[in-house]
């Protein structure tokens, strides 16, 4: 070993000879289309790494929102998104901001605020509380944050009736996230609904943070510790059976960006990562083997859809569109558009608000156009910055599922 | 209704993607990132050299025939090329591609030659010049990428398709697409020209310099979504304007994947994007399925019949060790030129590589075939760069063999539905 840690001496360079320089990133790159202030993924990315011993020469990479648009446009399979969220790290390493400690702590975020849930919800209502949280620790006054409510998951989970029916298909894990767990517990207890509905046992293991808020903001140590933490929990539940999870984003730090973007290269996450499933991708799968119930009721609807970015980065397609569409009269808009500009905790900084806010313009526009009372989206952060961006309900693809079976509201 | 499945969304799998849509059937298109139609002029070439220029391509294309037996266009002919850019305009439609696919247009380039080519956008077209025309070449100080300067010297000094010289001249506007930006590219512009008041102060910027009775030729940067953007800037100048196409990223290029890409989408075509085909699942001489490399596990996605449209070395779809073996990536098919001795000569400026005509030998189906001319697997066809035995970039051919292989591939489809029928007939595959 020497001293110098993975994201100085990443593999990920490798797949920089590969660049040809063809400038399709650029063209996919949704922050550098609206501010000079990111000069493009090409630029930081394959470009600057040739200039970088470690440190890179300027401080441009640090406008990358981390999308990973420009490696999911690339051709030639050159990691670059991946390359610039490592020279990232390195270069905010001995100078991290609080702000950015804070935000990416989303556990601690959920239990802290869970038991004064209502205080919390005021005060992050409150215009005068958030000018002072903007000054103190550069979150802008008016970024989405997440509702806090009275009652988690777990505490659901443990009160609730047993379901009525057996499980005729076996034990299945279902991986709710930090969010599903602390804050939106509404999508997740739909999706526990839907996945007995079709008759699967699911299992739900105490479960950390995957750490990818620490990992997108450069804190590579702490969001180690959270993933490997966190696959030993979802390994618990038990060996080789299929992990489902409702939180898009939250699956890819699984499936792919543990290990891409920091090295992680321990079993427990290979293992976990192969078996994890994207809700819809899941779904999806079960009705190309015939094996999904179909008897959906009448939802005579249309339905602006937005894929996020670090779902797309998944390169499994927009399953949710296929899903959606199998119940009669649902008829989905996709957005289209790369990013809503949130991309985890990025749009939430104050230097970035503004930047977050122009790359989802299109989107925003898109969403009140096409049906100004509900929007889909697959991810937490997402579906907040889409809400509070454009008035619009914005719900997860299972919310849709769990009306079409004419299951009962959770309580 | 078969299932499909085509890999790589380069102008081959696109073509291919919606031609089978039309047909009916289910389709799912895997590529591995953007396809390679924004890289380009955003143009049609069928074929432009021979080694002199081309001026009608489809009436030449026996005579290349003659000479390259092996050529992808002696086993498509000019009626399939035909088929296949008629077909490719009317996908795109008449706000990006005119022209008379019988006939080649010779357009000024970034470095003021004339290019011979057979469909263009209509925003380029006032660049056919003839005899006496007064040019003026307009580059603005803020974009890379377009020298004005440059473009109209040689263009001045370029005998026209009539025979005769145009009169050119440069100059330059000051206008930055945002501000505090000193370099950008056309891709920049193209998106605040499809604003109309960025769009009324470039006219106005380009009017002061111009002078009255010119034609003006401009970087293809007048707009990227709004396809009239040229024509109000056309009329605000109250003359002629001709776009010019520049590097990568290709405004016009774009145009053109993008209106696919999004028929694509709104076709429901299962539209995995972002994830590598590792191989293909085969049964007794047929592939019954295709493995994609998505993230944490591979997927199989189940196929009656396969298109594969990935490119050539370019894209990657072909890769040449360092003990001079070429190999296709996907399914290892067997490959045509690749035993030559020499692939790479070291003359960069002599005779043609024999590596760029290294690719899949095809049937009339577009089956890849082996040494004995069978096809590899029954229902395996391919379209576009991966195709052997053409110089695509001195020929200028590479759009006309990938549109009209694509069509071809797609209404020869050797699906077990096609299979059964062809026992009692022989399927040709024409249409």
């Amino acid at each position: 070993m020497t001293d110098k840690s993975y994201a100085e001496e990443q593999l990920t360079r490798a797949t920089l000879d590969h660049c040809v320089k063809c400038t399709i990133c650029e063209t996919a790159c949704p922050v550098s289309a609206v501010t000079p202030l990111f000069p493009g993924p090409k630029f930081v990315g394959p470009q600057a790494e040739r200039f970088r011993n470690g440190l890179s020469v300027d401080h441009s990479v640090d406008y990358c929102s981390s999308c990973g648009a420009c490696t999911l446009a690339c051709p030639q399979g050159v990691q670059i998104a991946e390359l610039n969220s490592q020279a990232r790290a390195v270069m905010k390493k001995n100078h991290m901001p609080l702000r950015d400690q804070l935000v990416s702590r989303t556990t601690l975020m959920g239990t802290f605020m869970t038991p004064v849930a209502p205080i919390a919800n005021m005060a992050l209502d409150m215009k005068p509380v958030r000018t002072i949280v903007e000054k103190v620790v550069g979150i802008h006054r008016n970024a989405p944050m997440p509702t806090a409510r009275t009652q988690t998951l777990a505490g659901w989970l443990k009160k609730r009736p047993k379901p009525a029916e057996p499980a005729t298909r076996g034990p299945i894990v279902y991986f709710h996230g930090c969010a599903g767990g602390y804050f939106e517990t509404e999508t997740s207890k739909k999706a526990i609904l839907v996945l007995e509905h079709l008759g699967y046992e699911v299992l739900v293991p105490k479960q950390g943070c995957c750490g990818l808020a620490q990992q997108s903001n450069g804190l590579f140590e702490g969001a180690t510790k959270s993933v490997l933490k966190l696959c030993e929990q979802l390994r618990s539940a038990g060996k080789d059976l299929t992990i489902v999870s409702t939180s898009g984003s939250c699956a890819g730090m699984l499936k792919h960006e543990a290990h891409e973007i920091m090295g992680v290269n321990a079993e427990e996450l290979h293992d976990v990562g192969a078996r994890t499933r994207e809700m819809s991708e899941f779904l999806l799968d079960l009705y190309e083997a015939g094996e999904l119930d179909t008897n959906f009721e009448r939802n005579d609807i249309t339905i602006p859809y937005h894929a996020p970015c670090q779902l797309k980065s998944q390169g499994m397609g927009m399953p949710a569109i296929a899903l959606m569409e199998l119940i009669p009269g649902v008829s989905v808009v996709e957005s289209g558009q790369a990013c809503c500009g949130i991309a985890g905790t990025y749009g939430l900084k104050k230097e970035k608000y503004d930047i977050a806010q122009a790359v989802g313009a299109a989107l925003f526009k898109m969403v009140k156009e096409t049906n100004p009372d509900l929007a889909v989206c697959d991810t937490e952060t997402c579906r907040w910055q889409i809400e509070a961006s454009s008035g619009v309900k914005t719900v997860h693809p299972i919310w849709l599922i769990h009306q079409a079976y004419g299951l009962p509201d959770p309580r | 209704m078969s299932k499909i499945v085509v890999i790589g969304a380069g102008i081959a799998g696109l073509t291919a993607t919606l031609r089978c849509v039309a047909a009916g059937h289910q389709v799912t298109t895997i590529t591995k990132g953007i396809g390679g139609l924004q890289l380009g002029q955003g143009t049609m070439d069928i074929l432009g050299y021979m080694p002199n220029r081309v001026e009608r391509p489809l009436d030449d294309l026996a005579a290349l025939a003659d000479e390259h037996p092996d050529h992808p266009y002696a086993i498509l002919n000019a009626d399939a090329v035909r088929t296949g850019v008629n077909y490719f305009a009317e996908l795109v439609g008449e706000d990006l591609l005119v022209g008379d696919p019988e006939r080649n247009v010779f357009l000024p380039t970034a470095v003021g030659a004339l290019r011979p080519t057979a469909l263009a956008q209509p925003s380029m077209m006032a660049g056919q010049l003839s005899d006496g025309d007064s040019v003026v070449m307009v580059g603005i100080r803020q974009l890379k990428d377009f020298y004005p300067g440059l473009a109209a010297q040689n263009l001045a000094r370029s005998t026209l398709p009539d025979g005769g010289r145009a009169a050119v001249r440069a100059t330059y506007i000051d206008l930055p697409a945002r501000k505090g930006e000193a370099d950008a590219t056309a891709l920049t512009y193209a998106r605040v020209m499809d604003d109309p008041t960025f769009r009324q102060l470039f006219v106005t910027a380009v009017k002061k310099v111009i002078e009255p009775g010119e034609k003006v030729g401009l970087p293809a940067m007048l707009g990227l979504k709004d396809p009239n953007s040229w024509r109000e800037v056309a009329e605000g100048l109250g003359t002629e304007v001709f776009e010019v196409p520049l590097q990568p990223p290709s405004v016009p290029g774009m145009r053109l994947n993008q209106t696919l890409v999004d028929k694509v989408k709104n076709a429901r075509v299962r539209w995995v994007y972002g994830s590598q085909v590792l191989g293909g699942v085969a049964e007794n001489g047929r592939l019954t399925g295709v493995v994609a490399g998505t993230t944490g596990h591979n997927v199989t996605f189940p196929a009656d019949a396969v298109i594969h449209a990935p490119g050539g070395f370019e894209s990657g779809a072909l890769e040449l060790d360092s003990y001079n073996h070429v190999f296709e990536r996907t399914f290892d098919l067997p490959l045509a030129g690749a035993d030559n001795e020499e692939l790479l000569h070291g003359n960069y400026w002599g005779e043609e590589q024999p590596l760029f005509r290294v690719g899949v030998r095809v049937d009339e189906q577009m089956r890849p075939v082996d040494a004995d001319g069978s096809a590899v697997y029954e229902n395996l066809h391919a379209a576009g760069g991966i195709i052997a035995n053409a110089n695509r970039w001195r020929e200028k051919s590479g759009d006309g063999i990938a549109v009209a292989s694509a069509v071809r591939a797609a209404d020869s489809l050797s699906t077990p539905t096609t299979a059964a029928a062809s026992g009692a007939m022989d399927s040709k595959g024409d249409n």
